[in-house]
């Protein structure tokens, strides 16, 4: 029996379920408010560098289109700003598995096409609450994939899971080309630069329009020196003031730009912020029928942590065997919470650690950055972290499960 | 016939559809060809009543239920609370050849539309931003959002009775105007005019094709 | 093509969704449906009675649109007419479109903005007003 499943948002989760469903044989519609041109000739969306085990989501589903293409990530580095524009750490940890970041614009308007070519259903649409209204009863499952925009409103906020009422950074992302690279590395690596009180700038390989670039991402605590780019509207203003705080806070990565950066194109900027939030899986419309929320629609979090994307791969590739193995049976309510739930147990780690990571770092985390910086296993279980956040439950969080670990470190080094 | 008229549900509605060539395509269907025109600005400024001055139909509505962001115009920004609202976009319809037909689409100008008004703006041939001398400031979203979009647009200005008059070099200042961005008076209740604003936004949008 | 449900006079919600849901072999869409892209009923061979016939099945709303579309109508008025929210006449015109049952006009916009010709019979047209 066909079953009938609207999808409307066409973003990293809503593509990535509706091509996966699309293979099994469902007859998907997907629901976009631009169409894949308007994607591409549109703004970035996002820095969406993807792990591992996200990226291995893409694979199972042949949608790794950008493998050859895409700039490799094969670390995370960290350094900590000193006082005077110097670096108090700076170290590199490799990951075991590469990453990538294929920008949103190139992915979604392919996997868009991709879709529509193998017969989806396609309505381009900006789809407002009256509209879900009726989809509910006239489909066999209806999901909300639209990210953090408006109609994430339906579902109900969840206070308990959501410590944050308030945008806990303002975000400033420029794409551009002609970044010199660290002259201290052969490989591509997301750079994690940390500036105490004030904020984060990270420098990250990826791909976009016009071939390899990099993005570079300013996260400025609220009301801080780096929460300043609110009115600058032109893409080019939004650059000066990124290099001229760059060249304040962050010297050393200044340097990599002094050779002349240029913004990959017209659409290369981001500026915003937004409440990291987690919501009620499930939006009763007043006709009774339920409709399931996806990825960034109940689990927003702040970028800090680069997790996003890789928690939209992880909701589609959860949902996509839940609806797998739901077979003919319905699609009610119960079953839509305990698949969110079963995708809710797979990102609270990363959840714990992004919010973790908004807050002034304890003294045990500062001293595990710092230990880094002599031993190699720290920065490399840091950096794969990224990977498989779960893993800073065994030796992050807790202040006498970290001290256990560099001991137990030390004690094999000596 | 009334097609409209007979349907159950929407009794009180006459409204004819297109008079149609007597050709027909291979598909037995009439060729014909539509596109269409936006209104917008704040609000009461006189769209509705541009739009019916124009078409040839009682001006229809259609509604949209939207949930809505607190203060902000900026995609990315989080939502405090649940709201919604309400969204009428009414538009009207002219035949100005037997196989060509104009839509005109009136929206509010307000920010936090804009949700709307990308689909509105798709494919459009361009836009009156209208404005009230009164309340200048009211129309800098819509016009922000056409330089941006790209979209041939016109300002008119729509005169109400005690509405201060202005220099046209004072009014450009202070609505910010690009040069080549055309600014025309215009008066929302006569039929002649309202078609004349419409027909500076056809002329804008050929110098646009030319320059291109 | 409509294929058979088989299941009548089930729930009412399977009832309304199965005969909608049921089209397969799908052809892409290929058309933005903007808000005045012109659509219409497609004459069935044997005549208007028998293309509602064929859809007796259908849900109330399709075959609203099917009876409105007899004369050629744009997105936006089937919205309007029908109190049917945009998003709605959307989905049900492509589905619509996808089974062969409406046709849907292409509009001046359809490869981004209206070409020079298009908009020079436009300014006679608003001039002759
Ligand atoms: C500045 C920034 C940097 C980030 N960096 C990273 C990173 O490095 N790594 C990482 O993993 N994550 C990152 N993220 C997060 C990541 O981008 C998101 O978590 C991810 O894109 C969420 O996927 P999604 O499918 O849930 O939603 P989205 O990707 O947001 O997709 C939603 C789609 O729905 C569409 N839509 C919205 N409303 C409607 C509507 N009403 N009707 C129809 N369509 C609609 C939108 O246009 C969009 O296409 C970053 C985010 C930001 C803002
Ligand atoms: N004097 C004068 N009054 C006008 C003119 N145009 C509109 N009005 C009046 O202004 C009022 C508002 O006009 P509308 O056309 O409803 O304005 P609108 O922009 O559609 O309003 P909203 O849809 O509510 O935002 C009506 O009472 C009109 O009769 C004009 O050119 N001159
Ligand atoms: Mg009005």
């Amino acid at each position: 029996m066909l079953r009938k499943i609207l999808i409307v948002g066409a973003g990293q989760a809503g593509l990535q379920l509706a091509l996966g469903l699309q293979a099994r044989g469902y007859e998907v519609t997907v629901m976009s408010d631009r169409t894949p041109d308007e994607i591409r000739a549109g703004d970035v969306m996002s820095t969406q560098c993807m792990f591992g085990t996200a990226l291995g989501h893409e694979r199972a589903l042949g949608l790794d289109l950008w493998d050859a293409t895409a700039p490799r990530v094969e670390g995370v580095g960290v350094s900590v700003a000193g006082p005077d524009g110097t670096r108090a750490v700076d170290w590199l940890g490799r990951l075991d598995a590469y990453g990538q970041s294929v920008d949103q614009r190139i992915k979604m308007a392919e996997w868009l096409d991709l879709f529509v070519a193998r017969g989806g259903g396609l309505v381009v649409h900006p789809v407002a609450v009256s509209d879900i209204e009726w989809y509910g009863g006239n489909f066999d499952l209806v999901l909300l994939a639209a990210g953090k925009g408006p109609l994430a409103g339906m579902f109900d906020r969840d206070s308990l899971r959501s410590p944050y009422e308030r945008p806990m950074r303002s975000l400033a992302v420029a794409y551009v080309h002609g970044l010199a690279p660290r002259p201290d590395r052969d490989t591509g690596a997301v750079q994690c630069n940390l500036i105490p009180g004030v904020g984060e700038l990270f420098v990250i390989p990826a791909l976009t329009l016009s071939g390899p670039c990099d993005i570079l991402f300013f996260e400025g605590v609220p009301g801080g020196p780096l929460d300043v780019f609110q009115g600058i509207r032109s893409p080019q203003g939004r650059l000066n003031l990124t290099l001229s705080l760059m060249r304040q806070y962050v010297p050393w990565e200044y340097e990599r730009t002094t050779t002349g950066v240029e913004l990959t194109d017209s659409g290369a900027t981001l500026c915003g912020r937004y409440a990291p939030t987690v919501r009620r899986p499930v939006a009763q419309l007043e006709c009774g029928a339920p409709v399931l929320g996806v990825a960034d629609v109940v689990v927003a979090n702040d970028p800090i942590t680069g997790q996003g994307s890789n928690n939209a791969a992880r909701c589609a590739a959860i949902y996509l065997s839940a609806i797998e193995e739901r077979g003919e049976r319905p699609f009610d309510r119960a079953w839509m919470e305990a698949t969110f739930e079963a995708y809710w147990s797979s990102v609270a780690p990363a959840t714990k650690w992004t919010n973790a990571m908004l807050s002034p770092p304890p003294p045990h985390v500062l001293d595990l950055i710092a230990a880094a910086q002599s031993r190699q296993p720290i920065a490399d279980r840091f950096a794969n972290g990224f990977d498989e956040p779960a893993d800073f439950e065994h030796w992050f969080f807790d202040p006498t499960k970290a001290a256990t670990y560099v001991t137990t470190l030390d004690g094999n080094d000596a | 016939m009334d097609y409209a008229g007979s349907e159950p549900g929407v009794a009180g509605l006459h409204v004819p559809p297109l008079a149609v060539p007597n050709q027909r395509r291979s598909d037995g269907t009439p060729p014909i060809t539509s596109t269409k025109i936006v209104v917008s600005g704040g609000f009461g400024v006189g769209k509705t009543t541009l739009v019916a001055s124009v078409s040839e139909i009682e001006p229809l509505t259609t509604e949209s239920v939207m949930t809505v962001m607190s203060e902000s115009t900026d995609r990315l920004d989080g939502l405090p609370d649940k709201t919604t609202t309400t969204v009428a976009m009414d538009f009207g319809r002219v035949t100005l050849e037997s196989d060509l037909v104009l839509y005109l689409f009136g929206t509010p100008g307000q920010g936090r539309f804009q949700f709307m008004w990308d689909d509105l703006v798709r494919g459009a041939v361009g836009a009156i931003v209208m404005v009230d001398t009164r309340r200048v400031e009211e129309c800098f979203p819509a016009i922000d959002y056409f330089e941006r979009s790209g979209l041939p647009f016109v300002v008119a200005i729509n005169m109400f009775d005690g509405s201060p008059m202005y220099e046209e070099s004072d009014l450009r200042d202070a609505l910010s105007l690009r040069p080549e961005t055309p600014l025309i008076e215009c008066d929302a209740r006569n039929r002649r005019s309202s078609a004349e604003a419409l027909a500076q936004v056809v002329v804008h949008a050929l110098r646009m094709v030319g320059a291109r | 093509m409509v294929a058979d449900d088989g299941g009548r006079g089930s729930a009412s919600r399977s009832a309304r969704v199965r005969p909608y849901a049921l089209t397969q072999g799908r052809t892409a869409p290929g058309h933005i449906l903007f808000v005045e892209t012109l659509v219409t009923t497609l004459d069935c061979e044997q005549g208007e009675e028998s293309a509602l016939d064929a859809g007796r099945r259908d849900m109330p709303e399709v075959r609203a649109i099917i009876v409105l579309c007899r004369g050629v109508r744009s997105v936006a008025e089937v919205s309007a007419l029908l109190n049917l929210p945009l998003g709605v006449v959307r989905v049900l015109i492509s589905d619509l479109a996808a089974q062969g049952r409406i046709s849907v006009y292409q509009t001046a916009g359809d490869t981004g903005r209206p070409d020079r010709a298009l908009l020079e019979r436009l300014l006679g047209g608003l001039r002759r007003l």
